[in-house]
């Protein structure tokens, strides 16, 4: 497929699953530990197809990242999704207002993953 | 859940104990800065981060466990409660029961769900007792109405969608959800409806205005065709109808947001009755207060003696702690990816010079021998250097070994009833994990000494013009090849007096034996040797000196002690930089190879015959400079065949070791070298003198002096035959 999508998340472990998954997908995948590292990969101008990132992240947050992104002309209307956990219902409702396209909730297994992003990800 | 995830379990465990690292780390921190938000944001990030993670494997017990502890750290950062000591402490020993359920986890140890859930209680307690009353009953979450119309076959709805405006602008795509929807069934009569597009003037071109009307025949349950508008349906004007199949009447089959029901684990039946209003928490939290042990009841039922009682207890715990020493022992390495790189670049480079090797060994004449040479010279420098890569892989800075003191010198503190304060340097110094992971119980034994033998009860030093706070110190440093730790209190020091006493007491020594002060402290490591007047809760057992003495041994190091009455004591451990490999000077003695650890040896001499003195009962003795030292001929001690007898043609080496010295006599020293050690005790069995055994470059096996060995037959004079 050849998309690439940009995973943005402090815990190395979700990172890894989440790359492990999108990288069998054949996505090529670009990993980023905060908000500040996923801004400065790709403030080069860097183009991602998706976008998937952690809410709860030291530096830079997902909402303020999310934010940020959609300032970049090549973020306006790339899919973000954001990883939240089921207590979460006022962070969900502060990314979307922060321009999060969708949200996948932890746990979520491999299948949910992918399916979410093809949701949001146009073929 | 089908779990494709499993194999991310290690680096699960790897990270979670990071993370419990941080949140013990930053609880204790808290204590002395109750007000710092950024770090209670840290800690409850870990705590967070801990939670998601453990749910991806289906770990719901720490899930559960850390959202406890992370509703708690929520208010507290919001500043919906303020830290207190108990609420740190609660949270603290949270962290020790969530440690235990992590361990349970990976490896099946056993968990005590009574303190658990106690916690639990508690966490829970804390979180609600002022700001909200206790979680009532969850929402009743009515099964969605469209389960109603579960009848098979193929259905048809009327869908109506007015998309939010602002659509695009973050990131969706209609196209998508149609998309979706017609994966689901067959999509007909797809109307736009425009109405509500301005003037093209007034056109934002990043909004939507746009309307769709459709209608969708499916099998599906309304619940999935909801799916399809997951994240846009509480912005949208959306009717999903389901038309009879007469076309007479829709039924509207829309129902307010069913988000997806919680899955949790059956709770506690104590919950449920508070939940459901039955009995208050405080009333639950008697009753349980009120359940007893089984230890408790077997002893009131006289069916057991509280001594039997504590011995099984006592037992139970030795049980788990070896369960799990022996289950943790074998975990994985993180490793920066620059190391690894770099490794795969010098392995690059060793490839390269074997195929030149190799090229030149096929048509080789005697006129490229220089070119050889280089290529050797070459290949030494690519071993040596991989050789180092691979050895930094395995080093980890200490401060992963010391990031357990804090805690445990604040919990002796309390329990002490000292003042204490720890301070840790050297923290950065790296050395192998093996070791790291082995001087960890050492190191404690002798912290607890230092705090509970060492130090004083404030008002004593107060007595004595000291601080009120003493002061445990852990340092840590290279010195040559080898890193030094110390231990170091402020305290009362040893006393001389009771440790002679004692050991007179034990049989250790006679009274009539003179001993010099360094000769009196490595008493304490003796067996069963314990001056403490009455065995605390903390340390002085009369076992645990003799302990660490034998674990630093095993690991190739040594301890050592320096105390001043009233000053203090440190206590020096000095452990050698990796077990596996070291360097070493290759001696030859007739026709044998030995190699003497590079670090131990001070110099080499060739002494004058009028220099050597024989003393009845201590051997032979030889003068260097002033200062008479043991002789040992090393062909005696291995009962091998020298090529000389006479110390006049042999070489001595000055080897020191702990401080003492010997003077080893062989017949030629041959030359430095590194060499891999091979135990003796796995192979063969363990052989006085000989700390390990080598393959030399010739093949043959050479034996590693242990110079401490040497000493000890040096002085008793008995060699033993190899």
């Amino acid at each position: 497929m050849g998309k690439t999508a940009l995973i943005v998340d402090d815990s190395p472990t979700m990172r890894q699953m989440v790359a492990f998954t999108l990288t069998n997908a054949g996505f090529t995948v670009v990993e980023a530990q905060d908000g500040k590292d996923a801004v400065n990969k790709v403030s080069g101008g860097a183009k991602m197809d998706i976008v998937v990132t952690d809410l709860n992240m030291p530096e830079m947050d997902g909402i303020a990242l999310i934010k940020e992104l959609r300032r970049l002309s090549a973020f306006k209307f790339t899919p973000i999704l954001m990883l939240t956990t089921e207590s979460a219902a006022e962070k969900k409702q502060a990314g979307k207002e922060a321009g999060a396209t969708g949200w996948i909730v932890k746990p979520f297994n491999p299948e949910v993953l992918l399916k979410t992003i093809a949701k949001v990800l146009p073929a | 859940m089908s779990n494709d995830f499993a194999q991310f379990q290690d680096a699960f465990f790897d990270e979670a104990a990071e993370h419990l690292a941080v949140v013990e780390e930053g609880l204790l921190e808290l204590e002395q800065h109750p007000e710092d938000l950024d770090l209670l944001n840290k800690i409850f990030r870990s705590a967070h981060s801990i939670k998601g993670t453990a749910g991806m494997f289906g770990f719901n017990a720490v899930a559960q466990f850390t959202h406890k502890m992370e509703t708690l750290l929520d208010l507290l950062r919001n500043g919906q409660k303020a830290v207190s000591p108990s609420i740190a402490d609660l949270l603290l020993k949270s962290t020790d029961c969530l440690k235990t359920l992590i361990e349970s986890v990976k490896t099946g140890a056993a968990v005590d769900e009574e303190t658990a859930r106690r916690l639990t209680t508690e966490l829970a307690a804390a979180s609600a007792s002022d700001s909200q009353p206790a979680v009532a009953g969850s929402t009743n979450k009515v099964a969605p109405a469209g389960s109603a119309a579960n009848c098979s076959g193929d259905r048809t709805y009327v869908i109506a969608w007015t998309p939010p405006e602002w659509l695009f602008q973050r990131g969706l795509d209609p196209l998508q959800t149609f998309k979706e929807l017609k994966n689901l069934g067959s999509l007909t009569e797809v109307t736009l409806d425009m109405s509500r597009l301005p003037e093209l003037a007034d056109i934002d071109s990043e909004k939507c205005y746009l309307s769709w009307g459709m209608q969708l025949t499916t099998d599906k349950d309304q619940t999935v065709i909801e799916s399809a508008f997951e994240f846009v349906r509480e912005d949208s004007a959306l009717s999903i109808q389901l038309v009879e199949n007469k076309g007479a009447q829709a039924q509207s089959l829309i129902t307010e947001t069913s988000a997806s029901a919680e899955t949790e684990s059956p709770k506690p039946l104590g919950e449920i009755l508070v939940e459901s209003g039955v009995v208050s928490r405080e009333t639950l939290d008697q009753a349980l207060a009120q359940q007893k042990r089984v230890g408790q009841i077997l002893v009131e039922q006289k069916a057991a003696t509280p001594q039997q009682v504590e011995q099984a207890l006592q037992k139970q715990r030795q049980q788990e702690s070896a369960a799990q020493a022996k289950k943790t022992d074998t975990t994985s390495i993180r490793v920066d990816t620059a190391k690894i790189d770099k490794l795969i670049n010098l392995v690059g480079e060793l490839v390269i010079t074997q195929s030149m090797l190799s090229d030149l060994g096929s048509r080789f004449e005697m006129r490229q021998l220089p070119v050889l040479l280089e290529r050797m010279v070459e290949l030494e420098r690519n071993t040596r250097e991989i050789q180092e890569r691979v050895m930094s892989i395995r080093m980890l800075p200490i401060g992963t070994a010391f990031a357990r003191f804090p805690r445990l010198v604040r919990d002796l503190s309390a329990k002490a009833g000292k003042k204490i304060q720890l301070v840790l340097s050297g923290e950065e110094t790296e050395l192998d994990k093996t070791v790291i992971e082995s001087i960890g119980d050492p190191l404690t034994h002798l912290v607890r000494n230092s705090a509970d033998h060492g130090l004083e009860p404030p008002e004593e030093r107060l007595d004595n013009n000291k601080p009120e706070v003493g002061t445990i110190r852990l340092n840590a440093f290279h010195e040559g090849g080898t890193i030094c730790i110390t231990v170091e209190d402020d305290g009362r020091g040893l006393n001389r007096d009771k440790i002679l006493a004692k050991a007179i007491k034990q049989g250790l020594i006679s009274e009539s034996e003179k001993l010099t002060d360094d000769q009196i402290w490595p008493l304490v490591f003796k067996p069963g040797f314990s001056t403490a007047e009455k065995i605390t809760d903390i340390s002085g057992r009369g076992v645990g000196m003799d302990v660490v003495k034998r674990n630093i041994e095993n690991l190739g190091g040594t301890v050592s002690i320096k105390t001043r009455k009233g000053y203090g004591t440190t206590f020096t451990l000095k452990l050698p930089l990796t077990l596996a490999i070291i360097d070493g000077m290759t001696v030859r003695v007739g026709k044998e190879t030995y190699i003497i650890p590079l670090l131990s040896i001070l110099e080499s001499i060739q002494p004058k015959a009028e220099l050597i003195k024989t003393v009845v009962g201590k051997g032979e003795l030889i003068n260097v400079r002033g200062t008479y030292i043991p002789m040992v001929r090393l062909y005696e001690v291995f009962a091998s065949e020298p090529e000389y007898t006479d110390p006049k043609e042999a070489i001595l080496l000055i080897l020191e070791t702990e401080g003492e010295r010997v003077a080893v006599m062989v017949d030629e020293i041959l030359g430095q070298q590194q060499v891999v050690i091979k135990s003796m005790e796995q192979n063969f069995r363990k052989v006085e003198g000989v700390a390990g055994a080598t393959i030399l470059g010739d093949g043959r096996v050479g034996f590693i002096v242990d110079v401490r060995g040497v000493l000890e037959i040096a002085r008793h004079g008995h060699p033993v035959a190899a």
